[in-house]
């Protein structure tokens, strides 16, 4: 005969076990669920990134297997001009597109941001629309804007009278030709990034401020910047990325030409990796696009996201 | 978007300024415009009409989409990219939901190394990863594959950071309720928690469709036939002919686009703060 007592034992340990197994389901679970995710992110991502940093010590041409050889990718890098180039290209390329493209959107962004203006929300769309044409696509038609007889802009100069240059065979017209594309494809991503911050700006504060005789510039440099100075740097930083590791238009619109006026570090990287195969210094290239794009967003969060605290 | 309309009225300028911030907004939209107009118009042009100076076709002709059709691959070009991009969006959206609900909902080991570690990932350019994975991908016969082109745009890592942020606004009694209740981890997360969180999905399955759509650099190293070939890779392609047809191109150009802007037209909202959201939540 069993006693009370041990009939309660047994469903306590029968409960005990269902709630241990309960918890360790529990445990395991979350790892099951990121399990796919990391699978991915580990091989494509994690895996290739440290890799790249190992390969960045080594000669490497793909077919034969890697020999380490110290310093020497870093080495070249440092004695090749065209380098060099890429390099100050990229900087130049990101320190006019940054600038010029964030100062357009802001200004942009506060007249559409204006309530007296009409088709407001038109406008917010239909400046967004060439963000939605793929960056290919979109130089690809430039080259039929730029180009010297065919060009959109050369037919224009012909109806007014004017011969306008080939711009994308001058060397300083090629920097300009890539990045006006570049501001025209992004205005409006930013624009919407902008009037987002805008629409934080308490209305109060900007009516006090001119009640107290504030001028328009005074309202927009006292009330309004110091509120959307995160939403600014959330901008320059991503505007300075995104350059600093440009690409496609250069490879489709003049292939980094007219005599490397156009080499990016991106495409120095793509050209030692992929076309001379010498995949081991394209690797210290990308290390050192790294280093830059890394020293560059710590300063931009220093100078932008200062006065934040 | 428009709660500080009605307060800032007082502060409208004349009139006249009214019409002439309308008038220069309406220019610079003409400008940004144009250069899309311009293609539509060069791609029904004919060859020679391509070269004279009038801005109109002088006879409007569909030859150059013939052509595109018939002697390029676009078509296949067009099937890779849906195929694709809709590849990376499906699994993206499953890996991401999944790895986001288990960093909001449970506390795990390791749990913030992993975590920022995507996070700082996402600061490192990806030609970084291009070179070894070449190497890999060839050792291992993926170079001109499809999976070689959607497994590496599924694990997005803003993708994750999104439906971490998304779940964790999410109450936790919703959950405890439905254990108490004996259901299971997975029913828990398929039938009670993702259908909240769609919204958040949504925009990360378009950011996750738009950045495979639009890649270039990818598909370029890893595709080697023709028949492989993403749209942007073809149409790339096609301009870098020994004497390109600016007509066919263009043609290439508009018909690739119009998939997107019409997606655009109909979810714009959802693409806008799709593409804006993560910049300004972050």
């Amino acid at each position: 005969m069993t006693s009370p007592s041990s009939i309660l034992g047994k469903a306590g340990s029968l409960k005990r076990a269902s709630a241990e197994r309960r918890l360790l389901a529990e445990r395991i679970t979350p790892y099951l669920f990121i399990l796919p995710f990391f699978v991915l992110f580990g091989s494509f991502w994690i895996g290739p990134i440290a890799a790249s940093f190992g390969y960045s010590f080594t000669a490497w041409r793909g077919i034969t297997p890697p020999t380490f050889i110290g310093l020497q990718n870093y080495q070249v890098l440092w004695n090749d001009p065209r380098f060099h180039t890429a390099v100050s290209n990229t900087l130049l390329f990101t320190f006019l597109y940054v600038t010029l493209a964030n100062a357009l959107a802001l200004a942009l962004a506060l007249l559409l941001n204006a309530s007296w203006l009409r088709f407001r929300q038109f406008f917010r769309t239909a400046f967004f629309f060439p963000m939605t044409i793929s960056m290919v696509v979109s130089a690809v038609i430039f080259q039929m804007v730029y180009a010297g007889d065919v060009g959109l802009i050369s037919k224009l100069g012909a109806v007014v009278g004017i011969r306008t240059p080939s711009w994308l065979v001058d060397d300083d017209l090629a920097v300009w030709a890539i990045i006006i594309m570049r501001v025209w494809r992004t205005m409006g991503y930013y624009t919407i990034i902008y009037l987002a911050g805008l629409q934080t700006v308490p209305s109060d504060l900007r009516e006090a401020a001119r009640i107290d005789g504030a001028n328009g510039w005074q309202i927009f440099r006292y009330v309004t910047l110091p509120v959307i100075r995160p939403v600014m740097l959330v901008c320059v930083v991503i505007s300075t990325i995104s350059a600093l590791e440009m690409f496609d238009e250069p490879m489709i619109l003049t292939q980094g030409g007219p005599a490397d006026a156009t080499l990016t570090v991106a495409m120095y990287l793509y050209q030692q990796g992929f076309q001379f195969l010498q995949l081991g210094q394209a690797a210290a290239a990308s290390y050192i696009l790294t280093l830059i794009i890394l020293i560059i967003s710590v300063v931009q969060r220093l100078t932008i996201g200062r006065e934040q605290q | 978007m428009s709660q500080s309309d009605n307060v800032t009225t007082n502060d409208a300028p004349s009139p006249l300024w009214q019409w002439v911030a309308l008038i220069g907004v309406s220019c610079l939209l003409a400008v940004v415009i144009s250069p899309f107009v311009w293609a539509i118009m060069s791609s029904f042009k004919e060859r020679g009409d391509i070269m004279s100076p009038g801005f109109l076709p002088r006879t409007w002709v569909f030859q150059n989409y013939v052509h595109l059709l018939t002697e390029t691959s676009f078509l296949r070009w067009l099937l890779n990219s849906v195929l694709v991009s809709v590849g990376a969006m499906a699994l993206g959206m499953a890996v991401c939901s999944m790895a986001g609900f288990a960093f909001a909902k449970y506390k795990f080991y390791g749990q913030t190394v992993l975590f920022w570690t995507v996070i700082a990932s996402m600061s490192i350019p990806p030609f970084t990863t291009v070179i070894p994975l070449f190497g890999w991908m060839a050792k291992l016969g993926l170079i001109n594959t499809y999976p070689v082109l959607i497994l590496p745009f599924a694990a997005n890592a803003f993708g994750l950071f999104m439906m971490r942020q998304y779940f964790s606004t999410l109450p936790d009694e919703l959950l405890q309720a439905a254990r108490i209740d004996g259901c299971s981890e997975i029913r828990l997360f398929w039938s009670i928690m993702l259908p909240l969180a769609r919204p958040a999905l949504g925009v990360v399955g378009i950011l996750i469709f738009i950045a495979s759509w639009n890649s270039f650099i990818w598909p370029l190293v890893m595709m080697r036939s023709e028949d492989m070939f993403t749209l942007p890779v073809g149409i790339a392609g096609l301009n870098s002919e020994q004497s390109p047809e600016y007509g066919k191109i263009m043609a290439a150009a508009v018909l690739s686009s119009l998939p997107i802007i019409t997606v655009f037209f109909l979810l714009q909202r959802q693409i806008i703060s799709g593409l804006t959201h993560g910049a300004v939540k972050s």
